[in-house]
Order: structure tokens, then sequence, then C-alpha cells
């Protein structure tokens, strides 16, 4: 790009227009109101009336703030169970029902089972929450009742009551809801993968694991990056899934920032020390967007 | 314009559903797709317990417990939240709202995106780094801010104002999907469109879009689902009754300190049919996805 | 590409339906004659929802050319935009909200709510509620409630009591308890015999509402003032909640509450008791109307056995924002619902009435429900509730009880609870 001068650069001005509307409206619903929001995190202020000036105080505060450093330890689980997991998962499933079913069986089968595993995307969140703690509940719950079914009575268990387990009990859950995303992302990404690729290298004895790797994976890699970026971020913003299952308990197990920031901000009426817990929350995203964008650019320089 | 297209971008005749068919299926084949649908199933039981409880009637649902099935066929719950919350009137506000953001979404991406990714903008990074802030900044941050701004120019308490913020968030996926595959779009098909005497804009509706399509649709259903779902900001600015959205609608139903299982179950199915639908309608383009790639 | 043609088109067409739907139910003003805007969020087949229904009819009867336009709003939705509502020209003019220190004392304090202190005076509304239910309409100037001016006004009152399944006493051959030794002794019995006594809830109200129930049963009046309208400094390493946090870690070890009850909410526990899975619920009047709807077995309620006080107070308070329009008619309304007829309606369809007439209801379990809160009232029996003292304190309670059921000391887990209490006590 640098290496072409002038002319270029001219013709990226051509370009601009483009952009000013979503740079208008940006401005106006995002960066003003972020803008505002870094400006009450220096104040005392319970949503109505005048704030008043604390400077650094509310950051001061959050520094020392064990409970939110330690919100701030479950987001790296939380990452692994509404980012990392439902990729791979996404991906795996991505493959086979392009691959294998698609291929064999007829693509309306595998968009009935695409529809099916995207289900949980539009369960509003709440009665979703609901169900789970139906579904896990100690007793007389269904999780539990399989288990002892099957055989497996000891392994029962109060999922979502137990410290040890509720975190990896709601990761579960989001797993669920999450998966949906990524499916449909890939899916949509290998339609454009040239299917006698698929039949040559089939026909070539290559196992559907070589497959995968080689043909599926490179493929497809804008969609993956998409993806992770994506559900890191809304990882890191989880809030939802934690207020309707537990509510960041027992006894705090499963609070998040963006949880502990709500409650600040709507439950204490707390705002400047909310809007300091945003901030702070954002400054972090923001961070982990650009090595991420940086990382993206280089990687796919690399493959063009 | 498009059947030149493909011609000129070389894309592989794509085959008809009924076409696979004709390849051998192997025992291992049926065991991944009995896999397949058991996994499939057992997505699905959780929406087997929301309609088992749509159907039972409040006594039922005490004395037996939320997992067991319905004696019978109870459609009351589902009437009497019909008319409690005014339910049509409801539905077309999220219709509206979510359609809209789904569409000036989805055209907000593709301008910003063109520029990003097509254009080249120096910088590019950056701006897709302040793009994406829309997603990045957590929504409780926003509400304060958003409410004082729309008190000033008027909107509080309006649909529009729960349009516009919507267009501006779920564009910035749009806006980064988008800016990806475009950057990988080949640059020859540009090249001679730009020779035919085709200027920018028309380089944008002529070629890019149509070829990006399926992706759009992608992003459409995105949008307008993840709309549909939205909580907290449609409860800050949709205050009076008659603007109000499904979910926000589906909050009555959670009492101070009880809830009501069973028409909160019948009322959250009556809430994700239109999304279902929606969902249905677009599922053939998601099938055809992002097809700029294939031209190599 | 056509099909995606026409889905587009689908989606233009009900885009378009939706705009002109929209338009045509916009406007409603402007229609002369007047209107009260009424906002509350019972469910309509709740006696309040029911009695205030009765009260809109009446309302409406006794003023021509006045409409009342009500509408049902999510508690969430109140509970959290209400600040910003207030504040706007869109607040209505009269509705109903929490009471407490966070909740009325904070639009209190934030000049958002109209003193009603004349008013109150006026119509005469502060002979009809007794004092120790007064407490929570009334705030003074740093929001605190138990002050000297009138913020909203209750229509109803709650309180805690026990719900026996008189079916599974009968089974298992145990007698209700009337002395807390008694409490004792039945539960012991149940315990004998496999039966876990108590339902419970530990990711909500009802775990902390044990703890601070055991707390006040070695507690007085001062020790209620101190911690709720900050008094004096409560300490939570003192008698009483030591007493109450280790009697409850005792009793989840006994099995008299179930350990794995952590994480279930409030409606699973009241759903298992109207199950007839448990003898006993420890919980609100509000449950009253649904245990009488929904149960099939014999039930009947008490006062905590032994309890001198009590979680209870006024109900959630109709207050008159400073935005309202029609302050005046306002007052009417709430003058209705405070009538005789309105409150006797209350009373029968399950509710606590503050000023009913004792002999129009008719109902005995209800009769028995207003009678024992009236004798608590009038001893001054109500002790409000725990969460209440500091904004954010329910979810400190509810995190602290869960870690006392799940083994944590009691004595951290009242030091992790003072450490949030005093942090958020009004500077």
């Amino acid at each position: 790009m640098t290496t072409q001068g002038r002319g270029r650069s001219r013709e990226q001005w051509a370009y601009v227009p483009y952009l000013l509307p979503g740079l208008l409206l940006f401005t106006a619903v995002i960066g003003v109101p972020f803008l505002m929001n870094v400006g009450t995190s220096f104040t005392e202020w319970t949503g109505v009336g005048t704030p008043e000036w604390v400077g650094l105080d509310n950051y001061r505060e959050l520094a020392g703030d064990e409970q939110f450093w330690a919100s701030f330890g479950h987001n790296a689980l939380i990452i692994v169970g509404m980012a990392i997991l439902p990729t791979m998962i996404g991906l795996v499933l991505a493959s086979v029902l392009t691959d294998l079913i698609g291929r064999h069986f007829g693509a309306r089968t595998a968009s009935f089972l695409r529809a099916c595993i995207y289900l949980p995307q539009v369960l509003p969140i709440v009665i979703a929450g609901v169900v789970w703690s139906w579904l896990l509940a100690p007793e007389g719950g269904a999780v539990n009742a399989l288990l002892d079914a099957v055989g497996l009575g000891s392994l029962a268990h109060d999922w979502l009551g137990d410290p040890a387990t509720a975190l990896w009990s709601v990761i579960a859950v989001m797993v669920w809801i999450q998966i949906g995303f990524p499916l449909v992302i890939f899916m949509s990404g290998l339609q454009r993968v040239d299917p006698s690729l698929y039949e040559a290298a089939e026909i070539d004895g290559a196992s559907w694991m070589r497959r995968f790797w080689h043909i599926t994976v490179p493929q497809i890699r804008p969609e993956i990056f998409v993806v992770l970026l994506w559900t890191t971020i809304a990882a890191l913003k989880a809030f939802a899934q934690i207020f309707v299952l537990t509510k960041g308990g027992p006894g705090g197990a499963t609070n998040v920032p963006a949880y502990y920031s709500w409650v600040h901000f709507f439950e204490k009426s707390d705002v400047g020390y909310g809007s300091a817990i945003a901030t702070v929350l954002t400054l972090v995203i923001i961070a982990l967007t650009v090595v991420f964008l940086r990382m993206q650019g280089r990687e796919l320089e690399e493959a063009r | 314009m498009t059947a030149t297209l493909a011609k000129v971008a070389g894309t592989p005749p794509r085959e008809r559903s009924g076409g696979p068919r004709r390849r051998r299926r192997g025992p291992s084949a049926y065991a991944v797709l009995v896999a397949l649908a058991a996994f499939a199933g057992v997505m699905l039981i959780p929406f087997v317990v929301v309609v088992f409880n749509a159907l039972k009637t409040p006594q039922e649902y005490s004395s037996k417990g939320p997992l067991a099935p319905p004696d019978g066929f109870n459609l009351d719950a589902v009437r009497a939240f019909w008319e409690r919350t005014d339910f049509g009137n409801v539905l077309v506000n999220s219709v509206f709202i979510s359609g809209s953001v789904a569409v000036l979404a989805v055209l907000l991406s593709v301008l910003n995106a063109y520029a990003l990714g097509i254009g080249q903008i120096k910088g590019r990074m950056w701006v897709l780094v302040l793009l994406l802030m829309a997603n990045t900044v957590p929504q409780e941050a926003l509400v304060y801010p958003l409410y004082y701004l729309s008190k000033q120019v008027g909107l509080y308490d309006t649909r529009i104002s729960v349009i516009i913020v919507f267009t501006v968030i779920q564009s910035a996926f749009g806006t980064y999907l988008l800016a990806s595959v475009l950057s990988a779009f080949p640059r020859p098909l540009l090249e001679a469109a730009r020779i035919d005497g085709a200027g920018r804009w028309q380089v944008l509706w002529r070629v890019i879009v149509p070829v990006v399509r399926p992706t759009l649709s992608v992003l459409m259903v995105f949008f307008f689902v993840w709309t549909w779902n939205e909580f907290l900001i449609p409860m800050v600015f949709l205050i009076s009754n008659e603007n109000q959205t499904v979910s926000v609608a589906l909050g009555v139903l959670q009492g101070q300190r009880l809830m009501d299982a069973t028409m909160s179950s019948a009322a959250s199915l009556l809430g994700l049919l239109p999304t279902v639908v929606f969902f249905l309608i677009f599922q053939r383009t998601l099938s055809r996805g992002l097809t700029a790639g294939a031209i190599k | 590409m056509i099909k995606a043609g026409r889905s587009a088109a689908v989606l233009a067409a009900l885009a378009a339906a939706a705009l002109s739907l929209t338009a045509c139910g916009g406007d409603d003003g402007g229609s002369g004659g007047k209107e009260l805007k009424l906002w509350h969020y019972e469910a309509p087949d709740s006696a309040m929802g029911k009695a205030w229904a009765e009260a809109v009819k009446e309302f409406e009867a006794t003023h021509p050319g006045v409409t009342v336009k009500f509408e049902e709003k999510g508690f969430e939705q109140i509970q959290k935009t209400a600040p910003m509502v207030l504040n706007s020209k869109d607040a209505p003019d009269v509705m109903e909200y929490n009471k407490g220190n966070a909740t009325a004392g904070l639009l209190s304090k934030q000049g958002l709510l109209t003193d009603l202190t004349a008013e109150v005076e006026k119509r005469g509304w502060g002979k009809l509620i007794s004092p120790n239910v007064q407490v929570t309409a009334k705030y003074d100037a740093k929001g605190t409630m138990g002050g000297d001016k009138w913020f909203g006004v209750p229509n109803y009152a709650e309180y805690l009591q026990v719900y026996y399944n008189k079916d599974l006493f009968e089974k298992h051959d145990v007698e209700i308890p009337t002395t807390f030794d008694e409490l004792i002794a039945a539960m012991d019995a149940f315990v004998a015999k496999d039966v876990t006594p108590f339902t419970n809830a530990g990711a909500e109200y009802m775990a902390h509402q044990f703890v601070y129930q055991l707390a006040l049963d070695k507690a007085d009046q001062s020790w209620v003032d101190a911690f709720q309208r900050y008094t004096a400094k409560a300490d939570f390493n003192d008698a009483a909640w030591t007493h109450g946090a280790t009697t409850f870690a005792d009793w989840v070890k006994k099995g008299y509450i179930a350990k794995n009850s952590v994480s279930l909410k409030a409606e699973d526990a009241g759903v298992a008791f109207m199950k007839g899975e448990f003898p006993m619920m420890f919980s609100g009047s509000w449950w009253f109307g649904r245990v009488a709807a929904e149960a099939k077995f014999d039930w009947e309620t008490a006062v905590w056995p032994g309890a001198k006080m009590t979680l209870g107070s006024g109900g959630n308070l109709w207050v008159v924002p400073q935005g309202s329009e029609n302050k005046e008619l306002a007052y009417d309304f709430i003058d209705i619902t405070m009538k005789k007829k309105i409150q006797n309606t209350l009373g029968n369809a399950g509710g606590i009435p503050v000023a009913a007439d004792p002999s129009a209801i008719t109902e005995p379990k209800a009769e028995k429900l207003i009678g024992d809160f009236d004798s608590l009232a009038k001893s001054g029996g109500l002790a409000y509730y725990p969460d209440w003292p500091v904004a954010g304190f329910y979810d400190v309670l509810v995190s602290q009880t869960q870690k006392l059921m799940n083994g944590t000391a009691p004595g951290e887990v009242l030091d992790g609870i003072q450490k949030s209490y005093d942090s958020g006590l009004p500077k």
C-alpha cells in the first residue's frame, strides 16, 4: 500500500464520503455518550441532579476493589465458554454439515439441522435462564434425573449452587446459546469453497480430518477471525446470561465486570462508580481489539 | 449484469439440492447423521420445556412442577397475555423496530465497509477500531448519556430513538465482517468495471452489492434477531406502553417477588415466532453464502 | 436473486404496514377531557390488581369527563428507570413505587416526588394508617425512612408468616408449633422421617429472611432502628446477628433447610411448597393469593412461632411525581383507594388492607391473615426487611447467605455484610 505513492492516496480520499454517515451517526450515538460516560466517572452522581466532581476517587477505589478484580478473573473462563469453545465446535459442525451431510444427504437436511442448532439464539435470554435453572435444579432437575437414569447418579450435583461448578454450568449454558452464531457464519463462508477441492481431496483418499485442516480452516480464515473477536468482546461484556442464571452467585463465584457495573448503575444508583467500571472495561476491550486486528491484518496478509 | 458477472467471475455452477444424492453414502455417513440429529435434539430440549409450560394451567404447574408434560391443551395463558399487554401492538412495534434496524444497519455497514475494505483508506484499522466501539462500550454505560441527549432533541420515549441507536450498534458487526470480506475482493473485477466507465457509486451497487448479497442476508438475519431480543435500551427509552417491544412487554410477567411461569412461557413462544419466521425466510439465502471469494 | 428480491419485498411490506399502523395509533391527546395517567406493576389477578381496577371504575364514576389511562408496567422497568422517567415530561400522574431508603427515599432526596404531608393532613390518611406502617411512607431530607414528610401513601401492607401444609403435618403425626421450642421439636420430628421441614431459596430473598428473623428473635426495637434508620451504629457481630447467622448455618447442617437450595429462586421454592414437598414455608403474604388458588392440600398461616417482631411493613406506595400535571386528581384517586369499599375488596382478595372494616372480611383464612397483621402492627412488631438500609444490600445479603450455606464461618459472613453496610451508609 505504501509503495504505490501519491495517486493512490488521492484515490483513497474519494472513498471518504462513504464513511461520513457512519462516522456522524457514530459520533452522536456512541462517541459523545462515551465521552460523557468518561466524564461522569470522575464524579459522584446518582443519575439525577448535578454530579459532584471527585477527580480520580472512583478509579482509586476501583484499583483496590477486590470484587472487581475477581470478576475480571471469571471473565477469562467466560471467554472460553462464549468464544473459544463455540468457535471450535461451530467450526467442526459447520464443516461436518457442509462437507458430509450437505453432500451426502442434501442441502435441505443440512439447513434443517443448522436451524435447530441456531434456535437457542432467538430464545429471549430471560426465558432461557429460567428454563435452564429448572433443568439444572438439584431436586427434580432434568440433568440430575438423566444422570440417575443412566446409572451415574453419583455425579448428580447442585450445579448452580456449588461454587466449584456454578461457573462451569453457566459456561455450558453459554455454549448452548452461542453455537448457532459461529455455525451460521462459518457455513455461509464455506459456500464459497470450490466443491471440486473437496472432491479431488476425497479421490486422493484424504481423510475428513485432513480435509478439515487443509481445506476448510484456511478457506474461511477471515470468518474465524471475525467470529473469535466478536465472541470475545461479547464474553467480556457478558451480563444477561449471568444475571438470569446466578445473579453473580453463589457468593460472588460468577460475578463479572459488566454485571458489577450494572449493579452500580441501576441497583445502587452510584452512576459515578459504575461509569468508572464501564470505562475501564471499555479500554480493556479496545486494547484487545487493537491487538487482535493487528494479528488479523498480518495473518491475512500472509495468506494472500 | 449479474449473469455476466458470474461468467466473468467463473463461479463454478452451484449444485442444486437434488444433485449430490448420486454420491455414495457409507455407514459412517449415516452414523454422523444420527449423531448430529441427536445433538440437534438435545439443543431443542429447553424449547420442549417452554412449550410444555406454555400449555399448562397455573394449577398444573404448581402441583407437578415445571418439567412435567402438560395434561392437555390450554391456551388460556396465551389469550390472557395477548389481551393484557395489547400484544398485537407490541408485535408491530418490534417488527417495525427490528425490521428498520436490519435494513438501515446493513446499509450503513455496506457504506462503511466499502470505504474501509475496497477504499483501503489510510489508517483504516484505527477507523475500524473506532467504529467497533459501538460494540465494545457496554450498553449500561450508554444509558444515562443517551437518555439526556435524547431528551434534549425530543426523541425520548420514541421508537425512532431506539432505531437510531441500534442501527449504529449493530452496524459495527456488519462493518467488520464486510470490511474483512471486501478487503479480499478480487481487484480485476473492480478494474474491469472501472474501465467500462462505472463510477465508484455504480461499482458499489452494480458490482459489489450483488456479489456479497448473501452475506448481507446473513447480516440482516442477525441484526433482526439481535435487535428483537434487546432489553436494556428499549426498557429505558420506550416508556409508554404503546411504544413497547416484545422483550419489554415480557417484563410485566416478572413481578417484584413472584413470576408467572406458565404465562411467561406462552408469551415467550409468541414472542419468538416472528424471529423464527424471519430466519426461515432467509434460510435459503443463507446457504448460498459468501460467493465473493469463489472468484479465484 | 429473484427469491432474495421477494424476501426483501416481504420485509418492506412488513415495515410499511408497521409504519402505517403505528401512525394510526399515534395521536390520542387533544380529546378535550382530562386524563389521569396511572402506572402500577401488580398482576391483574392479584389482590391489589383487583382492588385497584375497582378503584379506577369508582374514580371514573365520580369524576365525569376524566378518563384513567392505566398502564401496567414491568417491575424491573419501573425500578431501573424511575429516576429517568420522573425527570422527564413523560412522568405519570400517580404511580406505585417501592418503599425504602434506596427507592422512594432516593427519589424524594432527588426532588422527584411531591411532598404529600399537607394532603395527608387534609384528607386524614394519617389516621387510617398505624404508626408502625407509616414509617415507610415518611422520609427525611436525606431520604431516610421514618422522617417527618410524607412522600407516599401505602395502600396495603405485607409481612412474613409461616405457611403450614396441614396434610403433611397430619401424615407424619406432627403438631403445628406455636412456640420456638415446639418449632425445633417439629423440625426434628420431620428430619427423623427424612422430610426436609422448610422450603428455601438461596439465590433470592428467602434465605436471608430466615437469618434476619432468627436475629430478630434476640433483638428489640432500638436494634431495628439502629440497623434500618441509622439511629446508632449497627454492629453485625453483636449477639443478635451472631445468633441469626450461626443458628441458620446450624439449621442447614441439621437438615432443617436443604443445603442444595443454595441456587434456587423463590419461585422454585414456592412451587415446591405448593407441590406438597415441604411441610413449611416461611415467606411473605404476597404468596397468600397464589397458595389459596393453587395448593391442593389443607393449609394455614401463622406468625413465626414465638416472634415478638417479624419482617413486614407497609406495602408499596402511591407516589405523585413532581412533574404530575393533575395532582389534585391524583390525590382523589389515592383517596378512593383508601376508602373502606376498595380496602375490603383488597382484603377479601387475599391482600392485607391498611384501613379495612374487619367485619367485612368474610373469608376465614384472610381474616386470620389480617388479624395477625393488625396485632403485629399495634404492638410495633414490624421490623421491615433486611435488604432495605443501603442501596445494593440485597445482592450482598443473598451472596453472603449463600456463602453461609456453603460452609463459610458465620463470623466471616457477618464481616462481609458489615463492610458493605458501612460503605453504603448515607454520607
